[in-house]
């Protein structure tokens, strides 16, 4: 053995295996190859710098591993400011208002247009790198980053709205397959509190936030095949409209209807849902980000962890995605260098990977803004441990850009209608007000929103 | 002359040597001016020009782009308009008045039935009172928010664990949740945090008063309760009104507990002018001006409740 191994690793041997290896790897377009090393992701930035920042909204501990690899990678001292979803809108505005210097920052496709608007983002035309990148962007991620025509940032993550229910609660019923109708989601909601087997069968999430209740409201919607605007952006929020319609249904599952709904949806944001519904008591969870069953099925945060099944929507199954973006900041100390940070964190390590999107997907089951990635063999094995990856893709074949079911999003007043959305629409579910009045307000509001955002 | 001076003799104008300037005692007001300089320079550097500022501010188009280059076109009273036509700024400030109310009403009540309390020295838990009664106000005004937003928690909340148990209630209630109690469900950590401050002062004037009234009513044979009718309540008047006016100001800008705990709903029950301020300012658009006009109209109305402090302590005084 220690004969063969050693006539097989002869100084010719490893020299040819070595040349055959970089021949291959050259022609193949590896990313170690001569081509990658050319790209934008490879080379150092000429100027210097001592450190480099990014400011972003927490999820998990997702940003040391990749911060080391960039200090170990090119020797500059990567800082960051960290804080919650709904919080980092304001500490971004106010880091720049206040004239601090920032590298890169995050952006939920809502909050985009508002900070292109007011100048914190710098177009990535004529980058080293950036046309591979665009070239790979998924449909989501080009409705959000490329504006006008020009990239403006890179993608962190993609989702996709989907359902859950509790295994065991169902079998508990002795129902043998969760709904395929809406009809028989209310059958099955009502039958789980008459048996005495859920007092609150259904939690949603209905946080108030960009698109926590306003996602719930707009995947159903988009389920039944409606819209919030037309192209020409007119409202569909008129009498008769399916938005309205399915408010009205929406809200007769809480307190002043079928009393079905856990009160508890409307403090829910994306992870706490996925936490409350951990305690077992809930039979559905309502649509939201695929990826809560990371915490939900996860042995260490949850006592339900193996039993919480994703689920589909009805009908044809359409449901509604996103794509959250990093982009590179104007106030950057060093536009080489921030760029450079920006690829760490949504683009390609200095090695041509996707690093941190193959992380994401490996760590926190997110799904990737780049179609190689998506295509990838990663995300069916990384987010194996808590779902069914194979469901999960074929619904994400069947879902439709948020921007397309409510394409105020790409408006700087999608952002203050939100907050009048928030307001109206848990108004109507805790029964203050009637879905048409909730709707009549919205409309009225359109106006209000565009001369808040003028 | 000089000899004569210094012998001192009988009859002999004794004129004192001119001192130099800087061993002259000052003038009374040269002295107030210069003794006072200090203090109105830190006044005017973290009260005043912020308050400036502000003002400033809300009479021109300020975004972050603007606030990033430190330009600002000017807007005249376009802010303003904006501000009185948004019904949200109205109903902000329709439930701070009502938090305010609740809160300053119920926090007078309770300072002076505490504040009696603590005075009876005879009663052993007065002793314990009064070191449990600053408690609150040493906790931080978020923390706050956050530890009895725990205790409302629907299903797994204190509270409700309390009310269920007992029997009080049959199923939990959704204190924080529910468009008519969520504004009480900010106001009560409220009064638990702020209580002692209001407590203090009660206390401090009750330990003021001449303790012969008491006795020389006593001796004419008035009830406890005629006693603190007619001798205890008018003399706590004053600080009843600085109670009043003071606890007002603050609870006009109450933010903490609602950003904790109910972050303006369900809906928009607890929306509040601080809330709306920060909602202005720091959630895209960022509309930094018309932020800096609700605050200038807040401080604006705070100002007046501090006019009325100062012009009633004055009247009652005199």
């Amino acid at each position: 053995m220690d004969q063969f191994l050693s006539s097989s690793l002869s100084r010719r041997r490893l020299l040819q295996a070595a040349l055959g290896a970089a021949a291959v790897g050259a022609s193949s377009g590896l990313p170690w190859s001569n081509a990658a090393l050319a790209q934008g992701w490879a080379d150092r930035p000429k100027g210097k710098v001592d450190k480099v920042n990014f400011v972003v909204w927490t999820y998990g501990d997702i940003y040391t591993k990749i911060a080391q690899k960039f200090e170990a990678d090119w020797g500059v001292k990567v800082e960051s400011t960290i804080s919650s979803f709904n919080d980092h809108p304001t500490k971004l505005a106010t880091m720049f208002a206040g004239g601090e210097e920032i590298d890169v920052s995050q952006s939920s496709p809502f909050s985009f247009p508002a900070f292109i608007k007011q100048g914190l983002v710098e177009p990535l035309t004529g980058l080293p790198g950036i046309e591979e990148y665009v070239k790979d962007f998924s449909g989501f991620t080009k409705e959000v980053a490329v504006v006008d025509g020009k990239p403006m940032g890179l993608p962190y993550f993609s989702a996709i709205w989907v359902w859950n229910y509790y295994e065991t609660m169902l079998e508990k019923l002795k129902i043998d397959k969760p709904f395929t109708t809406y009809e028989e989601f209310i059958e099955h909601c009502v039958k789980a509190k008459k048996d005495g087997v859920s007092r609150y069968p259904v939690m949603w999430v209905a946080g108030v936030g960009l698109e926590q209740l306003p996602g719930t409201w707009y995947s159903i919607v988009a389920n039944k095949g409606g819209r919030f605007f037309d192209k020409d952006g007119k409202h569909m929020l008129g009498p008769g409209s399916i938005a309205r319609e399915v408010l009205k249904w929406w809200a007769n599952t809480f307190e002043k209807g079928l009393d079905i709904s856990d009160p508890e949806s409307l403090k829910l944001q994306f992870t706490t849902s996925a936490k409350a519904f951990g305690a077992g008591n809930n039979l559905y969870r309502g649509p939201n980000h695929h990826y809560g069953l990371n915490v939900v099925n996860d042995p260490a945060q949850s006592p339900i962890a193996g039993k919480v099944k994703v689920h589909g929507f009805p009908g044809d199954g359409r449901t509604i995605g996103v794509t959250h973006v990093y982009f590179l900041n104007s106030a950057n100390r060093d536009k080489e260098w921030a760029w450079k940070l920006l690829q760490y964190l949504g683009g390609k390590t200095k090695d041509g990977v996707y690093t941190q999107a193959i992380g994401l997907a490996k760590d926190a089951m997110l799904g990737s803004g780049y179609n190689s990635v998506m295509a990838s063999d990663v995300v069916k094995t990384g987010w194996k441990p808590w779902g069914e990856p194979e469901k999960i893709l074929a619904m994400w074949e069947k879902a439709t850009y948020i921007g397309e079911i409510c394409n105020s999003v790409y408006q700087p007043w999608h952002f203050p209608w939100t907050d009048q959305l928030n307001i109206e629409v848990q108004k109507c579910l805790t029964g203050q007000i009637t879905a048409d009045v909730c709707c009549d307000n919205l409309i009225k509001g359109i106006d209000d929103a565009k001369r808040k955002a003028r | 002359m000089a000899d004569q001076a210094a012998a001192g003799g009988a009859g002999t104008l004794i004129v004192p040597a001119r001192r130099p300037f800087w061993k002259r005692e000052l003038p009374v007001g040269w002295l107030a001016f210069f003794m006072n300089t200090p203090s109105m320079i830190v006044l005017a550097g973290v009260l005043a020009y912020p308050i400036y500022y502000a003002g400033y501010l809300s009479f021109h188009q300020v975004g972050l782009a603007q606030m990033r280059r430190g330009i600002f076109p000017f807007y005249g009273w376009q802010n303003y308009i904006n501000l009185f036509e948004d019904p949200l700024f109205w109903l902000a400030l329709k439930n701070t008045i009502t938090f305010t109310a609740i809160v300053v009403t119920v926090e007078v009540v309770l300072a002076i039935a505490i504040g009696l309390l603590l005075m009876q020295t005879s009663v052993w838990t007065s002793r314990v009172t009064r070191f449990l009664m600053l408690l609150p106000y040493a906790v931080p005004p978020i923390a706050n928010g956050l530890i009895w937003s725990f205790i409302y928690n629907f299903k797994f909340g204190f509270l409700n664990r309390v009310l269920l148990t007992t029997g009080l209630a049959s199923e939990p209630i959704n204190w924080a949740g529910h468009a008519d109690t969520a504004l009480v469900a900010v106001a009560v950590p409220y009064i638990w945090r702020t209580l002692p401050f209001a407590v203090l002062l009660v206390y401090a004037a009750l330990q003021g008063m001449n303790r012969e009234l008491y006795e020389a009513a006593a001796v004419d044979g008035a009830s406890a309760w005629r006693r603190f009718w007619h001798i205890t309540l008018p003399l706590l008047r004053p600080i009843i009104v600085v109670i009043l006016i003071l606890r007002t100001s603050f609870a006009f800008a109450v933010f903490e507990e609602v950003m904790a705990i109910t972050q303006g709903g369900p809906g928009d029950a607890t929306w509040v002018s601080a809330w709306y301020g920060y909602k202005v300012s720091f959630a895209p658009p960022f509309n930094i001006g018309m932020g800096a006009a609700s605050a200038y109209v807040l401080a604006l109305i705070v100002g007046l409740f501090a006019i009325a402090y100062v012009k009633v302590i004055y009247r009652r005084t005199t």
